[in-house]
C-alpha cells in the first residue's frame, strides 16, 4: 500500500463565478496515482472531456501499476503513462467525432505516478505541476499556452503578462486531434517533497509566493493546505474552476518493499 | 471588434477597426492611422494583434509614445486606454479587453513557434507567468504575543497565512480573508483556545481583542 508512504488529497471547486465545474480530479492513494483535467468545449462538453480523460487514465494506470513490481523495468511507468494518455485521447476524440454536441471538446491534463522512489509526471495544456522541496516551490511544467510562448520569445515581459487577455489560449489539448503528444518526465521523489497538481484557476489567481507560503505553513495538515489554496483562489475572485491535488512523500518507497505480505503486515501494525 | 478613435481638442477626426495583424501610426500618409503633426514621427508606433491582445509598440519614435500619461516601449492595450500624440488622443475601445471580462473559456490555438513541439518538458524558473493581480482588499490585523520565545513582540498579519505555536506539538494558523481573519487548528492533539474556550476543527472568525492560546504563546488579536 503506497498510502503508507505518500499522502494524497485532492479538491475541485466550481469557483465563485461559474455555475459548472469542467475540472475533474481523481486519485488513488493505494496505487500512488493522480490525474487532474480542465475540460474545454461548449455546452458543458468540457465536463465530459475531462471526466472521460481522468477516468480512463486512472483505470489504465491502476492496472499497469499492479504489474510494475514483477518486471523491474525502469521504463515501465513512462510507457504506461504514455499509453494511458493515448487511450484517453482516442476515446475523447472519437466521442467528439461521433456526437455533434461534443464537437471540438478537449481537456488539459496533469498526472503523477509514484513508483520506486521516483515520480513520473505528465502534462498537456496549461494545467501545472509544482514541487515544494526544502521549503522552495518550483514549477516543473511549461504551459502549452500562447502567453508562455510570448514571454519566452521576448514579445512581452512576465510583468506585462498580468495585463494580457491571452490566459485562455492553450496551444495543446487532449482529445482535439487524432493524436496528442504529452510532455512526460521522470524525477526523484524525496521524503518531504510535496507535489502540487493544479488547474489554471489556481495559478491565474494566486501568486506563486502565496502558494509556497501556504504549502510551507500547512505542510503538517495536507487537507487544510489544499482547502486554503482553493479558498484563496476564490477570495481573489475565483473567476474559473479551481482544482488542486497535493501529494506528500512521507518516507522512501523502494519498489522491493511494496506489495509484499511483510509490507502489508507492517503497514497494518504501524497504522 | 476593437476600435481606435482619434480625436483632437474633443473632436473626433478619424475612427477605424483593428482588423489587421499590424496597424501603423505616424505622420506619413502610408500609415493606417495618419497624424499630421510635426511632433509625430513618420513611422511612430504600431499595434500588433497577438491572440486576444493588441500590443502597442513604439517604433523608435523621436518623442516617444505615451499611454495614459506614461511613456511606454511596448504595452498591452486595455479597454479605454488613451495613447497621446502631441495634441491628438488615440483611444482604444475593446470591452472584451477589460479586467472584468475574464470569463473567456479556454480555446485551443496553434503554437507560435516550433519550439513547443517536442515531447519532453524542461524545468523552468518558478512563476514566469504571474498571477493576475488581485484587487481584493484585505483588512489590516496584527497580534501581540505574550509568553514563549517571541514574548512582547507584535506580528503584522500582512500575508495570507501566519502560523503560531510549535510545529510537531500544537500549531494554529491565522488566515487573512476579505471579510476578516480566521484561526484554525493545524496539528497537535490539543486544539487552540480562543477567549479560554477550545475551538473545534472549523475555522473561527476573530474579533478585535480576542485572545488565542496555542502552545506556550498567548496572542491578542488587534484590528485597525
Amino acid at each position: 500500500m503506497l498510502s503508507n508512504f505518500i499522502e494524497i488529497v485532492g479538491i475541485t471547486d466550481p469557483g465563485s463565478v461559474r455555475q459548472f465545474n469542467e475540472d475533474n480530479v481523481v486519485y488513488d492513494p493505494d496505487d500512488g496515482v493522480m490525474v487532474l483535467a480542465d475540460g474545454m468545449g461548449g455546452h458543458r462538453a468540457g465536463e465530459v472531456a475531462s471526466r472521460m480523460a481522468t477516468e480512463i487514465i486512472i483505470e489504465r494506470l491502476r492496472t499497469s501499476v499492479a504489474e510494475f513490481g514483477s518486471s523491474g523495468d525502469q521504463h515501465l511507468p513512462q510507457l504506461a503513462v504514455k499509453q494511458s494518455i493515448n487511450r484517453a485521447n482516442d476515446a475523447v476524440f472519437e466521442a467528439a467525432e461521433a456526437n455533434p454536441a461534443y464537437h471540438g471538446m478537449g481537456t488539459t491534463l496533469v498526472l503523477a505516478v509514484f513508483y520506486d522512489n521516483r515520480v513520473t509526471l505528465a502534462h498537456v495544456g496549461d494545467s501545472r505541476i509544482y514541487r515544494l522541496r526544502n521549503g522552495r516551490l518550483e514549477l516543473l511544467t511549461r504551459d502549452d499556452s500562447l502567453l508562455r510562448e510570448q514571454i519566452e520569445l521576448g514579445m512581452i515581459s512576465a510583468a506585462d503578462a498580468r495585463g494580457s487577455h491571452n490566459r485562455n489560449l492553450v496551444t495543446r489539448a487532449l482529445g482535439i486531434e487524432k493524436q496528442v503528444s504529452a510532455h512526460v518526465r521522470e524525477d526523484e521523489a524525496l521524503p518531504g517533497d510535496v507535489f502540487l497538481l493544479c488547474s489554471d484557476g489556481l495559478n491565474d489567481l494566486v501568486e506563486d509566493a502565496d502558494i509556497e507560503l501556504i504549502m510551507n505553513a500547512l505542510n503538517s495538515n495536507l487537507p487544510l493546505a489544499a482547502q486554503h489554496l482553493v479558498q484563496l483562489a476564490k477570495d481573489n475572485g475565483g473567476s474559473d474552476n479551481v482544482s488542486v491535488i497535493l501529494a506528500k512523500v512521507r518516507k522512501p518507497f523502494p519498489a522491493a518493499t511494496r506489495g509484499t505480505w511483510i509490507d502489508r503486515l507492517l503497514g497494518w501494525l504501524l497504522r | 471588434m476593437a476600435k481606435l478613435v482619434l480625436s483632437t481638442s474633443g473632436t473626433i477626426v478619424h475612427q477605424c477597426f483593428l482588423d489587421q495583424e499590424r496597424v501603423s501610426i505616424g505622420r506619413e500618409a502610408s500609415n493606417h492611422v495618419v497624424i499630421d503633426d510635426p511632433v509625430v514621427s513618420r513611422e511612430h508606433a504600431a499595434i500588433f494583434q497577438v491572440g486576444n491582445d493588441h500590443v502597442l509598440s513604439d517604433l523608435h519614435s523621436e518623442n516617444g509614445t505615451f499611454v495614459n500619461g506614461v511613456r511606454v516601449d511596448r504595452h498591452i492595450l486595455q479597454h479605454g486606454d488613451v495613447v497621446e500624440f502631441a495634441a491628438f488622443n488615440l483611444r482604444y475601445l475593446n470591452p472584451r479587453a477589460s479586467a472584468e471580462s475574464e470569463m473567456d473559456r479556454t480555446i485551443l490555438i496553434p503554437a507560435l513557434s516550433g519550439s513547443a513541439g517536442s515531447g519532453e518538458s524542461a524545468p523552468t524558473s518558478p512563476g514566469f507567468v504571474a498571477a493576475r493581480s488581485s484587487r481584493t482588499h484585505f483588512p489590516k490585523g496584527r497580534v501581540k504575543i505574550r509568553g514563549g520565545a517571541r514574548d512582547g513582540s507584535i506580528i503584522e498579519l500582512d500575508r495570507v497565512v501566519a502560523t503560531f505555536g510549535k510545529s510537531g506539538k500544537q500549531l494554529a494558523v491565522v488566515t487573512r480573508r476579505p471579510h476578516g481573519y480566521f484561526v484554525t487548528h493545524v496539528e497537535g492533539r490539543r486544539y487552540p483556545r480562543v477567549n479560554q474556550q477550545m475551538i473545534g476543527g472549523e475555522a473561527r472568525l476573530l474579533r478585535a481583542g480576542d485572545v488565542i492560546e496555542v502552545a506556550d504563546e498567548q496572542l491578542t488579536f488587534l484590528l485597525d
